[in-house]
């Protein structure tokens, strides 16, 4: 028979995994929504941000209670800790797909195109989140290693982007307003990957005990 | 128990030595006693003797001091005392023992000293001339005895406790080994004291009976798992937490997991929104069915609540793989789709041109025209409609066709008579590689299936490609293989061109013509001669399809 504290983590667990199952959803849809014309989309993004924030809040005072009332130690408390360290990425993933579909909705995308690349972030990014959300499920920790060095590929990609649209601004195939609305978009997309990374070396922590940050190497595709 | 057994033991001897020695200082003092009065007496009688004749002399004259004696005169004066002056001793005639001699000629009295360490008998006698002798010994007190026999009487019991000792513990030891070495997985084979049989035989019967529900609950137990490990379906069980209780082999693959998760939270095997949706739904206490897509495949999840007392206490998830069926509903629908189509194009043409020559907008000289496309539409809807029926026959395998032997290389030939105008027409060269070949076979089935390899051959050919039926034998059978460097199939479609109706070029363009059921009616004729095929083919380079065919009948 589980004691009430460990039914009191399992259920963390359970609302840690709909919680990033939110994510992965507000990420995709705002995915979608920079590559549609649909407005429906953003509104989604919006709701499901939106219920984000209302589970973040709840969990974390779920984890609050669990450390004052039960005061766990070694694993226990690592769990928890390294589960409040996830709250807050998950919660910034939604509030930066949100932004997403926001940009989303200023982009008129019968006249401009979405550059090929931005999809191809788009989709290393979805699968980065979706992994991070897999290693702490399953508790993998090569899944770990993997999306920390996936995120590489997803800064390349950035460069790429970011490159690729000062081209079309200077070749004038690209009006600079909405090259600079798809730079951030880009940069948002960035920046969900760095949060998945940060969760997944969260999940490492409270598997390991030891917390790598994994910094942006000098001279590397720091931006 | 042993140590129950030993202490029993202890104060059992314990007090049968207490009890024993009260008894015996009891019955030794009293014999003491008695000894000593008896001596007294004896001895008072010959000093009587010897005063009698000798007179008061007589007693100082006994160098012997053990007993104390004393010579009292008739009226109480002491006359003489061996261990005192007798002049400065009291008047003894109210002592009891004096009192008693006096009047009855002797008199015993016992008098216990102050200190109660000594006691002292008198013994008086009468004499005859009135005077009293008086004879005394001191004994100690039986109180004094037990202080003097303390020591002793410590060393015999040390000596008591630490034999008892040994033997208690050995005696315990012996009465309880038994009932320790008692092997009470088979209690009806031991057989040691009667007073325990009782109990035996009741243990007997109990672990009788917890064997019996035992077998019984693992019988259950297996039959459960037989049932559950042969299901194609996924089963799991899941308490109100969401937490997974069981969950068979099927489910573990279904949800692609290699090892089992019982115990950890169902959302770790699907986290998806339908999924986390219906568990609430059913945890809610509603029945709920959902339909998952999972890569590669459908999945329709039945979820039931466990419902205990008005409250759900947790819910049963059924897995099923209805990939095939999605699938084959998908096909069914694109069939329906095709054959409405198939079938109205003609018809639309015909009833437009029946129409026109209605209405009478039609010159008389081009009514024959109209007459001979009118012709060639319903041509072409008898095909189709033939082509439909021949593929059902197929189908059902009831062909009341008869098997006979067939030369393959002649039936080559005279399918490609058939095709040579209209390879003429595309520029399209036929070769036949091969010899004659005789195969057991039904010849019209037979003729069907090369036709339309053939058929395809030419029509899916390009200007001044080739088409070639090449013929090879084996002991056992004959591969028909039907090649062309024509247009080819692309990768994706190579799968299905043997759908009925289905084709590669979407748009159905009629400048080809067919009704997109030849290679269909080729896969169900091979089928129903009990061949099988094989196809290679890319696209812009050509296709080869061989048909193989045992040489007998099977």
């Amino acid at each position: 028979m589980a004691t009430r504290f460990e039914r009191q983590l399992e259920e963390l667990h359970v609302h840690l995994i709909t919680l990033g199952s939110f994510c992965e959803k507000a990420i995709t849809l705002s995915a979608k929504a920079i590559q549609s014309q649909e407005e429906e989309l953003a509104k989604l993004v919006f709701e499901t941000d939106h219920e984000i924030e209302k589970k973040e809040r709840e969990l974390e005072t779920l984890c609050m209670h669990l450390l004052l009332h039960q005061q766990p130690v070694a694993g226990d408390l690592r769990e928890i800790s390294a589960a409040l360290r996830m709250l807050s990425d998950m919660e910034r993933i939604g509030d930066q797909a949100a932004d997403i579909a926001d940009l989303s909705l200023f982009i008129d995308k019968t006249k401009v195109k979405v550059p090929d690349i931005i999809g191809d972030m788009v989709e290393a990014t979805v699968e980065m989140v979706t992994e991070s959300i897999d290693a702490f499920v399953k508790r993998d920790l090569d899944l770990c290693r993997k999306v920390i060095d996936d995120d590489d590929r997803v800064d390349a990609a950035f460069n790429e982007v970011k490159e690729k649209l000062a081209d079309l601004i200077y070749e004038q195939n690209l009006d600079a307003k909405a090259g600079l609305d798809l730079l951030m978009t880009a940069k948002y997309i960035e920046r969900i990957g760095d949060h998945a990374v940060n969760i997944a070396e969260w999940v490492e922590y409270s598997i390991t005990g030891i917390h790598r940050n994994n910094e942006h190497q000098m001279g590397g595709e720091k931006i | 128990m042993t140590k129950k057994i030993f202490k029993s033991i202890m104060l059992v001897s314990g007090i049968v030595f207490a009890l024993g020695l009260a008894f015996i200082l009891g019955i030794l003092y009293r014999y003491f006693d008695r000894e000593l009065v008896g001596e007294l007496k004896k001895e008072a009688s010959y000093l009587v003797q010897g005063v009698e004749a000798d007179g008061e002399e007589y007693l100082r004259g006994i160098k012997d001091k053990d007993a104390r004696i004393t010579y009292i005169s008739g009226d109480g004066v002491v006359l003489y005392d061996s261990q005192a002056e007798a002049e400065s001793m009291e008047n003894h005639s109210d002592r009891e023992e004096v009192k008693a001699a006096l009047e009855s000629g002797s008199g015993t009295c016992r008098r216990i000293s102050r200190t109660l360490s000594e006691k002292t008998i008198y013994y008086a006698l009468k004499l005859d001339n009135g005077n009293i002798l008086r004879v005394s010994s001191t004994q100690y007190s039986v109180f004094e005895l037990i202080l003097q026999l303390v020591q002793p009487m410590m060393w015999v019991l040390l000596l008591m406790i630490i034999l008892s000792g040994i033997f208690a513990s050995k005696l315990s030891d012996r009465i309880v080994q038994p009932v320790n070495e008692l092997n009470l997985d088979h209690p009806e084979e031991v057989q040691i004291y009667d007073e325990l049989s009782p109990l035996l035989s009741k243990i007997h019967k109990q672990n009788k009976q917890i064997q019996e529900q035992l077998d019984l609950a693992r019988q259950q137990q297996e039959e459960f798992t037989i049932i559950t490990e042969n299901m194609q379906e996924g089963l799991l069980v899941i308490d109100r937490y969401t937490m997974i209780l069981s969950g068979n082999t099927s489910a573990w693959r279904i949800f692609k997991v290699k090892d089992q998760k019982v115990g950890s939270s169902v959302y770790c095997l699907d986290r998806s929104e339908e999924f986390r949706k219906t568990v609430e739904q059913v945890l809610g206490g509603r029945h709920s069915s959902v339909l998952l897509k999972m890569d590669g495949g459908y999945v329709q999840m039945l979820a039931n609540p466990v419902i205990r007392s008005a409250n759900p206490m947790g819910a049963v998830l059924l897995l099923m793989n209805v990939t095939e069926k999605v699938e084959r509903e998908n096909l069914r629908r694109e069939f329906s789709a095709n054959v409405s189509h198939e079938l109205k194009t003609p018809l639309t043409s015909i009833s437009g041109f029946a129409e026109i020559i209605q209405d009478g907008f039609v010159q008389p000289e081009d009514v024959k025209k109209f007459a001979g496309r009118i012709y060639k539409e319903a041509q072409r809807l008898i095909q189709l409609v033939e082509d439909t029926i021949r593929i059902s026959q197929l189908d059902e395998g009831e062909m009341p066709y008869e098997w006979e032997k067939v030369d393959l290389y002649a039936m080559s030939r005279s399918v490609f008579n058939t095709l040579k105008d209209a390879a003429y027409k595309r520029d399209v060269h036929l070769y036949i590689d091969g010899e004659r070949m005789i195969c057991s076979t039904v010849r019209p089935i037979m003729e069907e299936v090369l036709y339309n390899l053939c058929d395809n051959a030419v029509k899916y050919n390009r200007q001044g490609g080739t088409a070639s039926i090449i013929l090879r034998q084996t002991p056992a059978e004959v591969r028909v293989t039907v090649a062309d460097n024509g247009i080819g199939i692309p990768k994706e479609d190579q799968n299905r061109v043997f759908e009925r109706f289905y084709r590669v070029d979407k748009s159905h363009s009629k400048e080809i013509g067919g009704t997109g059921l030849g290679l269909s009616i080729v896969k169900h004729g091979v089928a129903f001669l009990g061949g099988s095929m094989e196809m290679s083919s890319e696209e812009g380079k050509g296709t080869e399809i061989t048909v193989i065919f045992p040489k007998e009948k099977v």
